[in-house]
């Protein structure tokens, strides 16, 4: 006789079994795919220093330029891929919901999960290099920065979910996202400040919720840069009304996610 | 005690709906072994299924107080890019299994699917015998009130076949079975009772021959 298990315990077997599942497929698509994972942001930030040097000259920021994207790109990537991996999910783990303990949401939690696990290791990687080579990476408020990265998961987890519903269904909403993630990369202040461009240039850009996140995320990171462009209540708005849409999709299409 | 109360099962269609069941309610009693017999494309596998809460009636419900195993048929619920171990420590996971059980049920399933060195190897290197053998064994190794299975006897050389059914045999000692195929034999041989799923509707037969029977009636 099985004994019966309370929800919230199989609600976290599941999640053990998923998380150890998803990074062992992960790591074991070929070695390369274990290297691009970590290795993109560095190939990134490489690029945009070379760009802007091509472009600017050796810098005269007040802060360091390559720390600075370090930390946009970390959260961006994050971002991204936390919604793009969760967006196939469910096709990708049709086989899985033979099993009725596992539910579509599951798989999209999981998948949320790897995603920050992976981020906390590059994370780890950026700050040995900083220390190593005696990069400036002096954090003016560390609880905001933390913050900010926590609400960024949220955001990214409500948004998947909405794409992930969507895609179920609509299958070329899957097709769009690439180009969607292109036009946010250069639209969300990763690779400047906000505060570098015009003022009528930032009122339209700050109506892109990432843009809001990356402003937060790098003003309390650098003692010269401040948040006063970031409107908390437009990207709380954001957050709730994904969260909401995003699950009452959810609820309603359960049952036919189920058995796609 | 498995209970359907007004159920209601249809797949939309390009010429319209397609019932399996249509408003249909009764009571399966629980200490039976259940044989389900219907001609292909009545709805057996959709019906089993629905006990195992992976599908859902569009009206009505089923309930139950039993533990229904997944549905064990040819398509196997595993992941194909990962090895047979992989998979098998995946589904104990899910189950809630510590360690120690994790490893006494590998070994099992590995001695009983008789994979040798496949155990170690990528899913969709396999067969879909060997999927089965896979799926089979590692059922065995839970235990469910009921074990749901598709026609999955069927599968196999004639040897393992032998070892499954006496495998199953012991099993439903303890536990019973719900079982869909269109070997008479088997189903005479294991189930007690029988249902027959015809045009939207379930007959109930108390003895699995005379199901056989009904169902010999429907094919001619």
């Amino acid at each position: 006789m099985i004994s019966k298990r309370s929800s919230f315990k199989i609600f976290l077997a599941v999640q053990h079994a998923l998380f150890l599942r998803e990074l062992s497929m992960r790591f074991s698509s070929g070695r390369m795919g274990m290297f691009w994972t970590f290795f993109e942001p560095f190939f990134q930030i490489f690029i945009f220093v070379l760009i802007k040097i091509a472009l600017f000259g050796s810098s005269e920021n007040s802060f360091d330029f390559a720390v600075f994207l370090a930390l946009n790109f970390t959260a961006f990537n994050m971002f991204k891929n936390i919604v793009i991996k969760s967006t196939a999910s469910f096709k990708a783990n049709k086989a899985l919901f033979l099993y009725k303990q596992v539910k579509p949401i599951d798989t999209i939690i999981a998948r949320t999960m790897v995603e920050v696990f992976i981020t906390s290791i590059i994370i780890l990687i950026f700050l040995f290099l900083g220390f190593y080579f005696n990069f400036d990476i002096h954090v003016k408020d560390l609880s905001m920065v933390s913050l900010g990265f926590l609400w960024l998961i949220i955001f990214a987890f409500a948004f998947a979910l909405v794409v992930a519903v969507v895609n179920a269904f609509i299958d070329s909403i899957g097709k769009l996202l690439g180009f969607l993630m292109t036009g946010l990369m250069f639209s969300s202040a990763v690779f400047y400040s906000m505060n570098r461009l015009p003022i009528e240039v930032q009122n339209w850009l700050m109506y892109n919720p990432v843009a809001n996140f990356m402003e937060m995320i790098h003003s309390y990171y650098f003692e010269s840069l401040d948040d006063k462009l970031v409107s908390y209540n437009y990207i709380f708005l954001w957050t709730i009304i994904s969260l909401y849409i995003g699950l009452w999709l959810y609820i309603k299409l359960e049952k036919r996610i189920i058995s796609i | 005690m498995i209970k359907l109360d007004r159920v209601t099962k249809y797949f939309r269609t390009k010429t319209g709906k397609k019932y399996i069941l249509k408003d249909v309610s009764m009571v399966l009693p629980s200490d039976k072994n259940i044989g389900i017999l219907g001609r292909n494309g009545t709805g057996k596998s959709t019906i089993m299924r629905m006990l195992g809460q992976i599908e859902f009636p569009n009206r009505g419900k089923i309930t139950s107080d039993k533990s229904f195993s997944w549905p064990l048929g040819l398509s196997g619920g595993f992941v194909g890019n990962m090895t047979g171990r992989a998979n098998v420590k995946f589904v104990c996971r899910l189950y809630g299994k510590s360690k120690k059980e994790i490893d006494e049920i590998i070994n099992y399933v590995k001695d009983f699917s008789e994979l040798n060195d496949y155990f170690d190897m990528p899913i969709k290197t396999y067969s879909s015998g060997m999927k089965s053998r896979l799926s089979f064994g590692l059922s065995l190794s839970f235990d469910f009130d009921y074990l749901l299975i598709d026609e999955t006897l069927s599968v196999g050389d004639a040897n393992f076949r032998k070892k499954s059914k006496m495998a199953l045999m012991k099993k439903i000692e303890n536990c019973h079975i719900l079982l869909v195929s269109h070997d008479m034999g088997t189903l005479r041989d294991i189930c007690d009772v029988g249902i027959v799923v015809n045009n939207g509707k379930i007959h109930y037969f108390d003895d699995i021959n005379r199901a056989i029977d009904e169902y010999a009636s429907i094919n001619k």
